[in-house]
């Protein structure tokens, strides 16, 4: 597993918790909250990338990321550890 | 067998007035495209001669008023539950002992645990029921909470934005003793999940500060958290199965269904369709009153309750799961059944008939409030409380059983009844 797999995987999430953000374009350097991704809609998203993953990180330790390729390195630093 | 224990007798008091929270955010300009999403409609606002002290005594009073003198003599503990306290040393439980007119054999005190406080307060008031070392006594437990976050400066209206919708004020007395006519807890059924995070703090009297998305992580964390230690300790428990109804402490409605649906996906990968129908069933009933008062902090958990006892289907008992969590943070999942006789004794308190006595305030009225000239802050010494700085609240003719503050001399907050 790598980085940009764990970023696709949280933009495909992005646009299945928010349908209005379906056909619009996303990367690893835009910010959720300024997508306009509520905060529950937030943890909605990162909650359903561990599923899939298959990784059990304490939500408060995935507190902090700027935009969607942290959060993702922050994902990958974890479930590694 | 344990003995039964619970709530024999509970109230809600929601304040004097109210905010449209609507009116609220399109006043500042808040961009909330899903704003139905978040299961938001009043918020209680306390008026400046509203302080905790009145919101526990005005929630207490039902309750104390329907005993007789030999039951009320036998409330041997008071317990206030709260973040909004108003001296360091002496507690708000003194004040209510006063105007509730206890017996003087009384142990008085005020614990807190932010939103948590509520529930510690009721486990310790049961823990010393069912201690047995006086048989027959019972416990008052009142959570107590207001929000007055704006005063400090210019700027911190600005810096309370995230939680201003939600922040709503407050209070619930529990009368806690071995009849327990409105909610039979079970016992030894609970779990806690806890942990040091710094997601939302009052550091200063009239200050509250945090961070909205580590504190929705740690009410995830804490959710799942508390549950799983709940089923570890009780044999068989099933999320889905065993309770009829859930009530879980309420920020704002939103962050409960998130929460919810956290579990449900964890604990049975249950479609979105199922984890609808399921929130509509089980919590919806919980929302009732604070989707009218917001968020009352300590009681919120209570508020829910109440909530859910008032507006189901009642023919027989019913098994609910609570989850109260306080930021910092503390938490638990514990439960308990609730009983007809409990719904016509908590009906007859109209909850909702004095909610719907409340004063709508303007914008302009609350704006006003919110300049906090005319609150009494932490600290004061002297102070004259003008009841008439927004007329429309103050009750015409009142029946003398709501307690307001006159004012404060040496520091001594002086009340009367109207």
């Amino acid at each position: 597993m790598d980085s940009s797999k764990i970023v696709e995987m949280i933009i495909a999430e992005i646009r299945e918790t928010v349908p209005e953000l379906a056909d619009e374009p996303i990367t690893g350097a835009d910010s959720m909250a300024e997508l306009g991704v509520d905060s529950i809609e937030r943890s909605e998203v990162i909650l359903a990338t561990m599923g899939k993953l298959g990784v059990k990180i304490p939500m408060v330790q995935l507190h902090g990321p700027k935009n969607i390729g942290e959060l993702a390195d922050l994902i990958l630093d974890k479930s590694a550890g | 067998m344990s003995p039964s224990l619970g709530i024999e007798a509970m109230s809600v008091f929601g304040g004097m007035a109210y905010l449209d929270v609507r009116e609220l955010c399109d006043h500042r300009g808040l961009d909330m495209p899903r704003f139905e999403n978040l299961l938001m409609q009043e918020k209680t606002v306390a008026l400046p001669y509203e302080d905790p002290v009145t919101f526990a005594v005005n929630a207490a009073k039902p309750i104390v008023d329907a005993l007789s003198a030999e039951e009320r003599g036998r409330i041997e503990m008071v317990i206030t539950c709260t973040e909004s306290g108003i001296d360091f040393g002496k507690s708000m439980s003194t004040y209510l002992h006063k105007y509730l007119d206890l017996s003087s054999n009384c142990r008085l005190f005020e614990i807190k645990q932010a939103c948590y406080s509520g529930t510690a307060g009721l486990q310790m008031a049961v823990n010393f029921i069912a201690s047995g070392t006086s048989p027959g006594a019972k416990a008052l437990v009142v959570t107590t909470d207001i929000s007055r976050f704006a005063l400090a400066d210019a700027n911190a209206v600005q810096e309370w934005a995230y939680s201003e919708p939600s922040s709503g004020a407050g209070a619930v007395a529990m009368l806690i003793s071995d009849e327990p006519h409105v909610f039979r807890l079970d016992p030894g059924a609970y779990g806690n999940h806890a942990f040091e995070v710094m997601d939302t703090c009052r550091p200063g009297p009239d200050t509250e500060a945090g961070d909205a998305d580590l504190s929705l992580m740690a009410y995830l964390d804490c959710c799942a958290g508390a549950y799983d230690d709940y089923a570890r300790r009780v044999e068989g428990a099933d999320f889905r199965q065993t309770f009829s109804q859930l009530c879980f402490h309420t920020p704002f409605g939103g962050m409960v269904k998130g929460a919810h649906r956290h579990l449900m996906r964890k604990l049975y990968k249950a479609p979105p369709a199922e984890i609808a129908a399921d929130f509509e069933a089980r919590l919806g009933p919980s929302l009732a009153y604070g989707k009218r008062v917001g968020n009352t902090a300590g009681g919120s958990v209570f508020v829910a309750l109440a909530g859910t006892i008032d507006s189901v289907d009642l023919g027989e008992p019913q098994r609910v799961g609570l989850f109260s969590y306080g930021s910092g943070c503390c938490s638990e999942f514990f439960s308990g059944v609730i009983l007809p006789e409990g719904q016509e004794r908590l009906q007859a308190v109209e909850i909702s008939k004095a909610l719907d006595q409340r004063y709508r305030l303007s914008i302009a009225e609350y704006e006003a409030l919110l300049s906090g000239e005319a609150v009494v802050r932490f600290g004061t010494k002297d102070a004259e409380l003008d009841h008439q700085i927004i007329p429309g609240a103050w009750p015409a003719s009142g029946a003398g059983d709501r307690l307001v503050l006159d004012g404060v001399a040496g520091y001594h907050r002086n009340y009367s009844w109207i």
